[in-house]
């Protein structure tokens, strides 16, 4: 029973069939209603019209009886047999209309007339058969009496039929009145009966139409709501199997997936950029480790203390140049420790390449040919530190080193409008145009010889400095070909007084 | 209950319109039946059958008291199957009760009820309808000498002596005439109630001649009865201290005549019957008596009469009706 019930829900039909149900139900309402005003009028019509068919019959008897007396006075007149047969004719028609008439006593007052009228018509033949009867025996006397009775009779009859034909006039005008109010009313009802038909089906349309489009309404507010990436919000839950059901039930189902799906693409995000956090980290933590290894091997103090006693004593024993390139050496150290992990100025950065060409010089017996084009108005800019002497190294370790010619490294420090422009320039052996590409996205940072270095490979200078200034492709390598050089220029903005920190 | 709430308020509206449409078909259907009820009379009307046929001749002049007769016997008639007719009241030609009979005769009814007024030729047709098997029967006047089966009223003898009596005690001093208005065609020698009256007020009168007269009001044409009490009250010698009326228009007539010509205590006015006017003026005191037969007896007996008749094959030649005499007094009586 149960689910029977359920499968004939309402609102699981779709809203064709529900509108055919409704507008269809108002018409029939409204065709049976103007059917019934239809067929109640036209058969009162009907009824006024055969409404004073009494009186007609009536008058018809009336003409009978007239016809009767007629016929018989014709023949008591001028006794022909075609007057006599004329007044047996009429008398026929006379007795069949009579058969017409009550003959029973009844509490109506018409048919009682009916019924006096019948009796004394049946006694009225009488004498004219008798008068008839006695004028063809040609017995004067009894003729003339039973005439005499006759027409009394006649008279008395005339009488009653006109005092039935008021009676039943009566009665008929009555029941014209009322047939006639009746229409007035039957006409007043079926007003009203449509009126109420209308507005019930105005309210029924109302809510039909209010039903329908209610949940698209809401459906796009909600659709708005959800534009505006709020995905808490829901229409109600409706079991309805309808198409506004349906489409509210696709509604649902689409905000919890889009809901689930932004989470989802949120968490992919968070993940993945809390991988490339790790992995800078990582990377941190590793040349972290690996300045810690360098400091603990060395410490950092007792070097710089032993270099500068060693200085001393090369003073002491007048060995001057020594005792150059001992400071040099204590000085290049001291910044390479000192600076590992700040910004410093652009001279200081040019002071330590100078540094380290200076003791590589003092190594290999003056193979480098270092020149510099330095626009001393810019050195005061802040950088981040250790990113020139890492260039200069690799020109010098993959640049010049084992070439047949003579080796030189140009350093060039240039304004450009708002930029400022360094170059290390070589004439080595060039790299190949893969190995650039390669060397700027990262992909080559193995570190062939940790030990023969100062620790900082390319890809570190290019991050940090992408780090730095938020902004990349500030280095970029240019090699004409092979053994014909290479440079290695950086552009970076110029922010002289600007005193930043990068955070590792 | 869940399932209940959430029907939709369309569905309701559905059911509802429905029913609304149901109600309004059924009453209109029912409202257009009763209609056609009510414009029927004519040819659906259900009608009572009923064994006998009755007819009632009576003097259309006195209509409150012979349509309170007619009412009476109408009911009793129904109680014994049968159905009365009133003649007299309602016809378009004016006709006397001799034409009445032989329509009735004519009619083949099954009993006539006559009110007797010693027409000319009337007897006869009493006899005529009882020798064509319709029993007849008088009531308030008899026609003693036609074959009527029987008579329902009071004998003249008997009215006389109650007029007689009421006369008797309205008789003072100044009485010096005794005027009696009868209303039927009657030798006066013969007229008992006359001589009911006349010698009840000799014996009144001992002390002074009174002067008692009759006037025979029953007239040919219909207003004559006012013309003639209203001459009555016009003549020189003056009206008569007490006036005796034997039926209603004549109290009526004589009542506003009195009134009209401001002779309230100087003439005395015997009624009869209790119509509403009669019975103000005797509230009033302005009508010192009236007298009534008792309109139920007259209408039971009669049907009673008719019906022994069928029944048994005869019938009581004579019933007799209480009369009922009714003063000021005992009108206050009645009415409280």
């Amino acid at each position: 029973m149960e689910k029977k019930k359920k499968r004939f829900r309402w609102k699981d039909f779709p809203l064709a069939v529900k509108v055919l149900c409704q507008v269809g139900m108002i018409a029939l309402i409204l065709f049976v209603t103007n059917l019934l005003m239809y067929w109640q009028v036209n058969k009162t019509m009907q009824r006024l019209d055969s409404i004073y068919a009494s009186n007609v019959n009536l008058t018809e008897l009336a003409e009978s009886l007239e016809s009767v007396q007629t016929g018989m006075y014709n023949y008591l007149t001028v006794k022909t047999s075609d007057s006599l047969e004329s007044y047996y004719r009429n008398e026929e028609q006379y007795k069949k209309l009579l058969e017409q008439l009550n003959d029973r006593p009844m509490d109506n007052p018409v048919k009682l007339l009916e019924k006096n009228i019948r009796k004394m018509s049946e006694t009225y033949l009488e004498y004219t058969a008798e008068t008839v009867l006695a004028k063809r025996g040609r017995n004067v006397e009894k003729y003339k009496t039973s005439y005499a009775e006759a027409l009394q009779m006649y008279r008395y009859l005339n009488s009653c039929i006109s005092d039935l034909n008021v009676l039943q006039f009566k009665n008929n005008s009555s029941s014209y009145r009322t047939l006639q109010n009746s229409i007035r009313y039957i006409e007043v009802g079926s007003l009203v009966m449509l009126v109420l038909m209308m507005g019930v089906c105005i309210l029924m349309l109302f809510y039909m139409v209010r039903g329908v489009v209610a949940p698209l309404t809401g459906l796009a507010a909600t659709a708005n709501l959800v534009g505006q990436a709020n995905f808490n919000v829901k229409m109600p839950q409706t079991d309805a199997q309808d198409e506004v059901g349906v489409v509210t039930r696709a509604f649902n189902t689409m905000v919890s997936s889009l809901e689930e799906y932004m989470k989802l693409t949120k968490e992919n995000m968070e993940k993945e950029q809390a991988m490339v956090e790790r992995e800078l980290l990582m990377e941190a933590h590793l040349k972290e480790a690996q300045l810690k290894y360098l400091q603990s091997q060395i410490n950092p103090h007792f070097l710089f203390n032993s270099l500068n006693a060693g200085a001393q004593l090369a003073m002491m024993e007048d060995a001057e140049k020594t005792c150059i390139f001992v400071e040099r050496m204590a000085e290049f150290f001291r910044y390479n420790v000192k600076k590992g992990s700040e910004d410093a100025t652009l001279r200081e950065e040019v002071e330590a390449v100078e540094n380290y060409i200076y003791i590589l010089n003092v190594r290999f017996a003056g193979d480098i040919h270092y020149t510099t084009d330095v626009d001393e108005s810019v050195l005061e800019c802040r950088v981040p530190s250790m990113i020139l002497q890492p260039i200069v190294e690799n020109a010098v370790n993959h640049g010049i080193r084992n070439i047949e010619w003579e080796g030189s490294i140009h350093l060039l420090i240039q304004q450009e409008g708002t930029d400022i422009r360094i170059s290390v320039i070589d004439n080595g052996k060039g790299i190949a145009k893969e190995r650039i590409g390669q060397i700027l996205s990262g992909e080559l940072r193995t570190e062939e010889n940790p030990g023969d270095s100062t620790g900082i490979g390319m890809h570190n200078v290019i991050s940090r400095l992408e780090l730095y200034y938020k902004q990349k492709n500030l280095l970029t390598i240019k090699s004409p070909g092979e053994n014909q050089g290479t440079e290695v220029t950086i552009t970076i903005p110029y922010r002289e007084t600007e005193e930043t920190c990068i955070g590792y | 209950m869940k399932n209940r709430k959430q029907i939709n308020k369309e569905v309701w509206l559905m059911v509802l319109s429905l029913l609304i449409a149901a109600l309004f078909i059924f009453i209109m259907i029912t409202y257009y039946k009763r209609i056609m009820e009510d414009a029927g009379v004519t040819a659906e009307e259900v009608n009572h059958e009923y064994r006998y046929h009755y007819e009632m001749i009576v003097d259309s002049r006195n209509l409150t008291f012979w349509n309170a007769v007619y009412e009476n016997a109408g009911e009793k008639a129904l109680e014994h199957d049968a159905i009365l007719e009133m003649k007299g009241i309602e016809s378009a030609e004016n006709y006397s009760k001799s034409d009445y009979m032989d329509m009735c005769i004519a009619a083949q009814v099954d009993g006539i009820i006559l009110e007797y007024n010693g027409e000319e030729g009337l007897q006869d047709k009493i006899d005529e309808a009882v020798e064509k098997g319709i029993p007849v029967v008088t009531i308030v006047n008899d026609a003693p000498k036609s074959l009527r089966q029987s008579f329902v009223g009071i004998n003249d003898y008997q009215l006389g002596q109650a007029y007689g009596a009421e006369v008797a005690k309205l008789v003072d001093s100044d009485t010096r005439s005794v005027l009696v208005l009868l209303n039927r065609v009657q030798e006066l020698g013969q007229n008992q109630l006359y001589a009911q009256i006349n010698s009840a007020v000799e014996n009144a009168g001992q002390n002074h001649k009174i002067k008692i007269q009759s006037e025979n009001i029953m007239s040919q044409s219909q207003f004559d009865t006012e013309e003639v009490i209203r001459s009555i009250f016009q003549s020189e010698e003056g009206p008569p201290q007490i006036l005796v009326c034997l039926d209603e228009v004549t109290t009526e007539c004589a009542y506003q005549a009195m009134i009209d010509y401001n002779m309230v205590g100087e003439v005395k006015i015997i009624g009869y019957y209790t119509s509403k006017t009669i019975m103000d003026a005797v509230g009033k005191g302005l009508i010192p008596v009236t007298i009534s037969m008792d309109v139920e007896q007259i209408g039971t007996y009669s049907i009673e009469a008719l019906t022994e008749y069928w029944e048994v094959g005869r019938a009581n030649s004579y019933y007799t009706v209480d009369l009922n005499v009714i003063t000021e007094d005992s009108s206050r009586k009645q009415e409280n």
